[in-house]
């Protein structure tokens, strides 16, 4: 009888709604780990209420501000609210207020000064977003700004600049080119998306990002974005609405645009004799819906046998790599992957494959802590595998 | 001597120990949303610390150290419960009890599961499921709920009807005594397990449960749309048929009717109440329940039969209740065992209180046993004008004083119904579970302030003059005025 829409009003309003039930506790990767009330969603919003809901705001306390950066707003709390609260936009405008007091944490505030310099999270240029093509054996034409190509790919700052995540955009690339598509990527005039300072609570700062990627996209005449990033692709898919009024894009994650490939016969696979498991990034399944599209790839890969782990789909765990908490408790976001980790030790999987390099690169770590012999891959390394 | 003691667990405990202000306020609430003028001056609701043992012995030892030195203990696990049963009132420890986690063993022929108490029930609904059981019952809080918490409550939601209350599936459980003894209880103990269920924390800490399972079998649901005046016997008729449901929960027309106002509930469903239907079993028990509701349609009843996805939905919607606060921002009420026979009556009574007081009220309920419904009648408030908002919380006794009328009583007791304790034992049961008290929990340690009976200040007659006061001024200035 309802419909899966925000009802989300004002941060007072919603945190007056929420009646403590603790629904939202047990799907929580924070309080999984901290195991305190004040880590648990209840808890916040409770402190919350105190806090902005009552007549004149009170101080923020430290203790607060604390708890509130521990939240990868991976969404599991907004799925299960049984007072239908958009907790995930809740904490967000928790983070705004936090951030408009000039209180962020420093970590946030030094991300802020490296986007606002760099464009992107990263300590590099700008100008060296294509650097990872230098890997690729070819480099194909129209890589960069090629105006009226049928597909954008939109790389995304860790991909671009972090030499972990490279294999992605390398590996999307060569099936791009495999699948004989006619693409291209904004190269230099790729901005950051604008994501971490809507979730450091910098929300007006991010207006200039999208501004410019949406003003690139419309000059290049792009009707096709991809994204490999799922919190790009969130972003873009839920943020930069008014800014794309009128204009007629599609906006793909990569596993949708691939699984599409596939589909239409411009991707062969070959067989594969290896058990595989599946880690739905937050924003790209909880958060935004895409659930079938890598598992149908999956599939669709001869020899391959899929096991889905204890927790997937809506109720996929986090891996603890969202929500900017690594700059601010690194510690917590490894124990929160942790607890992923062993759900992938008891599906048997050879591989692990997921749908974002900010997953793959949290699994990675903890696959290897727990000394597992299990690949983590991006879902088109599997692919490209496959087609070889 | 006392913080002494209290700084020595805190050493002991380390990270699993707090006194910090920040932390600990949040274990002074539940659900209940009484105002801190009304709490702070007559009850210590701020704990002097907040443990969480992380197993039987740990739990032992701590109760021990309380006991010897007379420090009150409150057990908490979920916390979903609406009374304060989970709250300090007179200070002491806290004990947060969700480390008590996981399943223990699953006896699969002789169909039982052994499981930590802290473990919430839909955690073992989905252990369970993948395993090819299923839960015999559960609360419609599963999601929070913890096994134990529930067990020391009365027990009955999801599944009772057709499987009974949650004692009736239990075989035994692990209890630390007060004073730190640890003790395996069963129907034929010394000290028989049925004293701990509904026992809210105030006669021991159960750590370990053995419950009942069931296969897990394939359902179906129906939603079916009735006309008020039809609804008890619609609901009365269903539950008597030889094919038991499941689960029957049911909404009257103005719950559906601001349901529908906050966009939860379709056109359609407004100027009818709604009952729905949930059945388990065989694909057998599953034409038999067809038969039952086909039969009923071409009966001489005042319903029509929803279509399939509404019903489906509804099911899948079971655990989220509070989505009706979003009418408030605050929500008030009251929640009474009613026999189903009066439900009708009930719901009349309450229909001109509503006239009187113009609050707005909606009920809803499930029913728990064949003869009796859990009934919640509320209404919406705002908590930030707080005389409004404490004139209304008068209207709670009224719809209990309704209840009470019909054969109903309060739904747990905690702090909050200790007013009502007349309401919902007799005489000679409460002498019973008094002597209980007394028997395994001499020193008053446990939970102290909750359930045998009201503390000075809440004392029947004050709780009466006070809430009629309040009542009246209530109507004099006409605080009604519905938001939704
Ligand atoms: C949306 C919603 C739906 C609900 N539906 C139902 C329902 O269908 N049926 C129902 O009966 N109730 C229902 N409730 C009330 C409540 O959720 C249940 O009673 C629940 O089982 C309480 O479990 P808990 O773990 O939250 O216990 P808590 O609230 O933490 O504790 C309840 C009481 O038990 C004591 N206690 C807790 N654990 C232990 C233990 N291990 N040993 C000793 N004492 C202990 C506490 O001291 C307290 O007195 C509902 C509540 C909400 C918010």
């Amino acid at each position: 009888m309802s419909e899966d829409k925000s009802l989300f009003t004002t941060l007072e309003e919603e945190a007056l709604i929420c009646g403590r039930c603790g629904s939202c506790r047990s799907d929580c990767p924070v309080y999984n780990v901290i195991g305190w009330e004040s880590s648990a969603p209840r808890g916040k919003i409770s402190k919350a209420k105190d806090i902005f809901s009552k007549g004149k705001q009170v101080e923020i306390s430290d203790e607060f501000i604390e708890r509130i950066a521990q939240c990868t707003l991976c969404g599991a709390c907004s799925s299960v609210c049984s007072a239908g609260i958009d907790t995930r936009n809740l904490w967000l405008a928790i983070r705004k207020r936090i951030a408009d007091e000039g209180r962020a944490p420093e970590a946030y505030k030094k991300l802020r000064d490296t986007l606002l310099q760099n464009r992107n999270i990263s300590s590099f240029s700008n100008d060296d977003r294509l650097e990872w093509a230098e890997d690729l054996d070819d480099e194909p034409e129209g890589l960069e700004l090629k105006a009226g190509a049928e597909v954008c790919y939109f790389v995304g700052c860790v991909s671009s600049f972090y030499p972990q995540a490279a294999q992605v955009p390398i590996t999307i690339v060569e099936i791009l080119m495999k699948a004989d598509v006619d693409f291209t990527t904004m190269g230099g005039e790729e901005w950051c998306c604008g994501y971490p300072l809507l979730s450091a609570g910098f929300v007006d700062d991010r207006k200039p990002f999208i501004e410019h990627n949406v003003a690139k996209i419309k000059e290049l005449d792009i009707h096709t974005l991809i994204a490999s990033c799922a919190t790009c692709y969130h972003f873009w898919k839920h943020d930069c609405s008014p800014e794309l009024e009128g204009y007629d894009l599609e906006i793909l994650h990569a596993t949708e645009y691939l699984a599409r490939l596939i589909e239409e016969g411009r991707i062969e696979l070959n067989e594969l004799d290896e058990v595989v498991t599946y880690h739905d990034p937050c924003d790209l399944g909880r958060n935004s819906g895409v659930y079938d599209a890598p598992r149908s790839i999956i599939n669709s890969i001869p020899g391959v046998q899929f096991i889905e782990m204890g927790h997937s789909r809506a109720d996929s765990l986090c891996c603890g790599g969202g929500g900017n908490l690594q700059s601010v408790d690194p510690d917590l976001a490894a124990k929160i992957s942790d607890l992923r980790v062993k759900e992938i030790k008891e599906t048997g999987a050879s591989i692990i494959v997921s749908a974002c390099q900010q997953c793959e690169q949290m699994l990675s770590a903890g696959v290897r802590n727990a000394g597992l012999p299990i690949r983590v891959m991006d879902i088109s390394e599997l692919i490209l595998e496959a087609m070889d | 001597m006392k913080s002494l003691i209290i700084d020595q667990l805190k050493q002991k405990l380390g990270n699993r120990a707090t006194d910090s202000q920040f932390e600990s306020s949040l274990y002074s609430r539940d659900l209940a949303p009484v105002p801190n003028l009304l709490v702070n001056p007559l009850f210590n609701t701020a704990a002097d610390l907040v443990v969480r043992p992380i197993d039987t012995a740990e739990v032992a030892e701590i109760l021990k150290i309380s006991w010897d030195n007379d420090i009150p203990v409150t057990p908490r696990a979920g916390a979903s419960t609406v009374y304060f049963d989970s709250v300090p009132i007179k200070g002491g420890i806290v004990m947060d009890l969700n480390l008590l986690k996981g399943i223990v063993a699953l006896d699969e022929s002789g169909m039982m599961v052994t499981v930590k108490a802290g473990t919430t029930w839909s955690e073992l609904e989905k252990y369970l499921n993948g395993k090819g059981f299923a839960l015999r019952s559960f609360p419609s809080s599963a999601p929070v709920a913890s096994i134990g918490g529930w067990f020391c409550m009365m027990g009955y939601g999801i599944g009772s009807i057709k499987y009974g209350s949650l004692l009736s599936q239990v075989k035994a459980i692990e209890l630390v005594l007060p004073n730190g003894e640890v003790k395996q209880l069963t129907s034929d103990s010394d000290i028989p397990l049925d004293y701990l269920a509904g026992s809210e924390g105030t006669l021991g800490v159960v750590t370990q449960l053995q419950v009942h399972v069931r296969k897990l079998t394939s359902m179906k649901h129906y939603l079916l749309k009735v006309k008020e005046p039809d609804l008890s016997r619609v609901v009365n008729h269903i539950q008597g048929e030889r094919m038991v449901p499941y689960n029957i929960h049911f909404s009257d027309q103005k719950y559906n009717a601001v349901m529908n106002k906050l966009g939860f509930v379709a056109d359609e469903f407004t100027g009818s109440c709604t009952v729905a239907v949930d059945y388990e079993g065989s694909e057998d028990d599953l034409k038999a329940a067809d038969a039952v509701i086909s039969e009923m349609m071409s009966g001489d009843f005042e319903v029509e039969l929803a279509e399939e996805k509404d019903a489906n939905q509804e099911w899948k919607e079971k655990f989220l209740a509070l989505r009706l606060k979003r009418g408030g921002p605050s929500q008030l009420g009251g929640e009474v065992w009613l026999p189903i026979n009066n439900l009708n009556h009930y719901l009349d009574t309450i229909k001109e209180m509503d006239k009187k007081y113009t609050l707005g009220l909606v009920s809803y309920g499930h029913v728990a046993t064949a003869e009796h419904a859990v009934v919640m009648t509320a209404f919406f408030a705002d908590e930030r004008k707080t005389i409004d908002y404490v004139l209304k919380l008068s209207m709670v006794k009224k719809i209990q004083d309704i209840g009470h009328r019909y054969g109903g009583k309060p739904y747990g007791i905690g702090l909050w119904n200790t007013p009502y304790i007349g309401y919902i034992f007799d005489n000679s049961q409460l002498a019973e579970l008094r002597a209980r008290k007394k028997e395994l929990d001499p020193k008053g340690i446990m939970n102290p302030g909750k359930v045998y009976r009201p503390p000075l200040l809440l004392n029947s007659f004050n709780f009466k003059v006070a809430m009629n006061i309040l009542a009246a001024v209530s109507r004099a200035v006409g605080r009604g005025n519905r938001r939704v």
